[in-house]
């Protein structure tokens, strides 16, 4: 008995290290030839080695870590968007500009307020399967977006359509609640060409959306490129039920590439779609991995088993010291602007408030050494500055008055008012700054704290917090911490998306520490509004500087992508918006000179 | 032995449910919600986040969340009765949406097997691991205590602390970066996980360190055995050396041993974050940190239920082989 329980045991374990075990080998083939010597045709049996095979155009992409879903209307996070952009592409798109440009719509047409915005489809649309695509799909893919089932996080980006936030707030328990009622108010219409209604899915000459607006909405072009419009198919969502992204199978987009295959965790692969209707057709295979350590990582690159990775900030050194990697080192300014945030209630946890006063504001957002943060805590990978919306996009504009001016800002501290005018004073409040624990932002707290006692005098506390407290904490305006670290990283390149999104009175961003002024939400209201390209940016750029005038926070340092590249990926054009590897917003530029590769 | 099985087996019901219990008020005691997350990024609506509590009923009193989750409710949304836990039913990931819990855990990606589901994968290289530890250890410790104060004995006892003071993630490079970069045994970044070859330093990894603490306790116990009167007697008996060591001594020194690789192969098989993390290796612990992190309360609940299943599971084995060690033991007593 005893014994048998140890083969029992033995024969279990070998079963699971068998069932782990496969794989093929490389044998010598033999193999059957006609050849011809001297004008006879003699039949010959040989045998060959294998030849070494012809290397395959392939991008091998490390993403890091695995998307937890990947749905276009239910996704947000960026790991995600890397693979919706390749197997979908909207009714417009971004070039490498980031300007916005035809996607899946030949043109279109605002009305003379911009409270109606009317695409007309490329012609002959596929989906990478040849179904047909027309304007019932965009229709579909909006109307989705919308509909408070799925209950997407950027579900309310679309708030400008005619009865979006009245279908997003509907109570869908009540029993009178009717999606079709809240649908046909809906301000999105697929038509044909001279307005009739479309047949359905199949009806080729539905080429026309229609979209209405509850306000102008002059930016909404670029909106309707982003992935929450992306035209998934209705049939595959219904079939895959709730969890049809999860399937290659259900994926047929008309993006640059098709999802062909998905090992969860490991590894993604998509190949060219040649029905794709964009500006080019890519060249190669893309493989996407996840490797989430960057120690890793960095060891299969220069294992040449990635073509590119994220470069990280440990490995710089190592990096810098060899002139191949040095050379295959790429950095470009990213989408986001992070900033040192400050609480501007009147009052916290019932205590005087020192960034209520205008003075205490400008002493710590012009102590603030950005190019001291960029060299000592991020290692050259970030970009410092002084203002909100980063280089790159439509908007910037460096001219600040908030650079890094240490006399100024003792000065400006002890023009504060009584209460707040002295570091003393302001030790006696016991400043805290709050932050989510991990090794990279204690680091980053500690070098903040320490940059404020050198040029200030002002003793401040940590506070670490998990991570998703601290983001708990900053959700609501009562436990909005003092000081804390915090940012915005660009949805889509146009400035109402960084300064009427983020810093208008009303909205959650603004509210939560308690930003409010008049001036700059008629500014940001009058933009939001202008259809004329030029007037608008000239009023968004006022308001820019009345944000900077009010100093709601000391803007710090914007992101950096950063990536290590292998000689022979070629032909990319970076873009702040990449979303994975250098040339993401277009891919079809890049190709892979096979010839290269060892 | 039936009886007892069968009353352990029972037990298992109230324990699950005090660990649910301490689960869920100790996951619901910290701030912030799982739809919190990067706050340098658009966040979750007002509108949205109340479609979201209302479909995931995060609405509810407290009291009749944890209801629900045990026993089943029905959906505010749908109508529909969602039976709970006794169902087998593990909830809804609030972060894969759409998945279960245990779609995540046990169910295979298209067109593959139950054993390369996360769980399966995790189940494979925790019993890799412990048959190293088992197969290494002990013989490692044997080879220790019976070659005491001698260079075998310093030598394993180094492997031992070793394995013990050496942290995981610094091994696990150390070995990418000699198998994988200097030797070029094995790519770093797998690409098919049926083939065994990628198998080795995960598994190393993983089961140095049970394997060391096996090696240290097998010593430890074998030293102890080793001075009794019994083993004595043997020898004077004139028995075979082998068959003092093997039937006497190491029977009998095995106890503590076995007591321990319980609660280990418990440990070993719901995975590891940092095996999973430096070789990609799509396991369950990734899942289960990052549930935390997320704030993914099913996700948490349903790992945790595992991991004291496995655990309760694992003490309930121990408890039977002892039987077969030790003849004095049983069960009904």
């Amino acid at each position: 008995m005893r014994k048998m329980f140890l083969v029992l045991s033995l024969l279990v374990v070998a079963s699971m290290v068998l069932t782990a075990c496969g794989g093929g080998s490389t044998e010598p083939q033999t193999v059957v030839q006609t050849v011809i010597v001297e004008g006879t045709p003699q039949v010959v049996e040989v045998t060959v080695a294998p030849s070494e095979p012809e290397k395959e155009a392939v991008l091998r992409v490390n993403l890091g870590t695995y998307p937890d879903i990947i749905d276009p209307q239910k996704s947000s996070f960026v790991n995600e968007i890397a693979h919706l952009n390749k197997v979908y592409m909207g009714l417009t798109t971004l070039n490498e500009k980031l300007e916005t440009v035809p996607g899946a719509a030949e043109s279109w047409e605002f009305n003379d307020d911009a409270t109606q915005l009317v695409f007309k489809l490329k012609p002959n649309l596929v989906y990478s399967d040849g179904s047909v695509l027309n304007a019932k799909r965009f229709e579909f893919a909006f109307q989705r977006n919308i509909d408070p089932a799925t209950a997407g996080q950027y579900a309310s980006i679309t708030d400008e359509i005619v009865g979006a936030p009245e279908w997003r707030a509907a109570d869908t328990s009540a029993a009178d609640y009717d999606p079709e009622a809240y649908k046909a108010a809906l301000g999105v219409k697929a038509s044909h060409a001279d307005g009739s209604e479309c047949e359905g899915y199949e009806d080729t000459a539905c080429d026309t959306l229609t979209l209405t607006f509850s306000k102008p909405a002059p930016y909404f072009a670029t909106i309707a490129g982003i992935w929450v419009g992306y035209p998934a198919k209705e049939e595959n969502i219904a079939e895959g039920g709730e969890i049809w992204w999860t399937s290659s199978k259900f994926q047929v987009g008309n993006g640059p590439f098709i999802w062909e295959s998905v090992d969860p965790f490991v590894k993604s692969v998509f190949v060219p779609n040649p029905n794709f209707a964009g500006a080019g057709i890519p060249t190669y295979k893309l493989e996407f991995r996840y490797i989430t350590d960057s120690a890793v990582a960095f060891e299969a690159y220069r294992n040449n088993e990635f073509d590119v990775i994220g470069s990280a900030a440990e490995d710089l050194p190592v990096i810098e010291a060899d002139p191949d990697l040095s050379a295959q080192h790429v950095t470009y300014a990213g989408s986001c602007t992070i900033k040192i945030q400050f609480n501007l209630q009147p009052t916290w946890y019932d205590k005087p408030n020192p960034f209520t006063d205008k003075k205490v504001r400008e002493a710590f957002a012009l102590a603030f050494d950005a190019e001291g943060w960029t060299r000592d805590v991020d290692g050259n990978l970030s970009l410092p500055t002084w203002t909100w919306i980063p280089p790159g996009y439509p908007g910037y504009d460096p001219n600040s008055p908030l650079r890094f001016d240490p006399e100024a800002a003792k000065k400006a501290l002890s023009e504060a008012s009584e209460p707040f005018n002295s570091p003393e004073k302001l030790n006696a409040l016991g400043l805290k700054l709050n932050f989510g624990d991990t090794p990279r932002n204690r680091q980053r707290s500690e070098w903040i704290v320490a940059n404020y006692k050198n040029i200030l005098g002002v003793d401040i506390a940590l506070d670490p917090v998990d991570p998703t407290t601290a983001t708990a904490l900053q959700k609501d305006p009562n436990t909005f911490p003092l000081l804390s670290r915090g940012g915005w990283c660009a949805d889509y390149p146009d400035p109402q998306n960084w300064l009427s999104v983020y810093w208008r009175s009303n909205t959650t961003f603004a509210s939560r520490p308690g930003y409010a002024n008049p001036e700059f939400d008629a500014l940001v209201d009058e933009a939001d509004q202008t259809v004329d390209p030029a007037k608008r940016m000239e009023l968004y750029a006022k308001a820019q500087q009345v944000l900077l005038n009010d100093i709601p926070a000391a803007f710090g340092y914007n992101t950096l992508n950063h990536y290590l590249v292998k000689p022979w990926v070629k032909g990319y054009l970076t873009t702040p918006q990449d979303a994975g590897f250098p040339g993401d917003v277009t891919p079809w530029t890049i190709t892979i000179d096979t010839s290269m590769i060892p | 032995m039936v009886n007892y099985l069968v009353r352990r087996l029972l037990w298992l019901v109230p324990v699950l449910i005090t660990v649910s219990a301490v689960t869920f008020i100790i996951m619901r005691s910290a701030p912030g919600g799982p739809w919190d997350t990067d706050p340098e990024r658009r966040q979750v609506d007002a509108a949205t986040e109340k479609s979201l509590n209302a479909y995931y009923g995060l609405d509810k009193p407290m009291w009749r969340q944890f209801y629900a989750y045990i026993i089943g409710d029905t959906n505010s949304q749908t109508k529909e009765w969602v039976c709970g836990m006794i169902c087998g039913n593990l909830g809804p990931s609030y972060r894969q949406r759409g998945r279960t819990v245990q779609d995540i855990l046990f169910a295979p990606p298209e067109g593959k097997n139950f054993w390369q589901s996360r769980f399966g994968y995790s189940m494979r290289l925790g019993v890799l691991a412990l048959s190293m530890a088992v197969f290494i250890g002990i013989p490692l410790g044997i080879l220790a205590a019976l070659k005491q104060n001698t260079l075998i004995d310093y030598t394993a006892l180094f492997i031992a602390t070793s394995g013990i003071s050496f942290p995981s993630f610094v091994l696990a490079i150390f070995l990418i970066i000699i198998f994988g970069s200097w030797l070029h045994w094995v790519d770093i970044v797998v690409d098919d996980w049926t083939q065994i070859k990628y198998w080795f330093m995960p598994m190393i990894v993983l089961g140095f360190g049970t394997m060391a603490y096996t090696a240290r306790l097998t010593r430890s116990a074998m030293l102890e055995v080793m001075r009794q009167d019994y083993v004595r007697t043997a020898r004077a008996k004139g028995l075979a050396e082998r068959v003092v060591i093997f039937i006497h001594m190491l029977k009998n020194a095995l106890i503590p041993v076995i007591t321990i690789l319980g609660p280990a192969l418990a440990g070993l098989v719901t995975g590891s974050f940092i095996i999973e993390t430096m070789f990609s290796f799509p396991g369950m612990g990734r899942a289960y940190v990052q549930a935390i992190g997320q704030r993914d309360y099913s996700m948490i609940m349903g790992t945790t239920v595992i991991y004291a299943l496995l655990v309760a599971v694992a003490n309930l084995s121990v408890d039977i082989i002892y039987v077969f060690i030790d003849p004095r033991i049983r069960l009904e007593e």
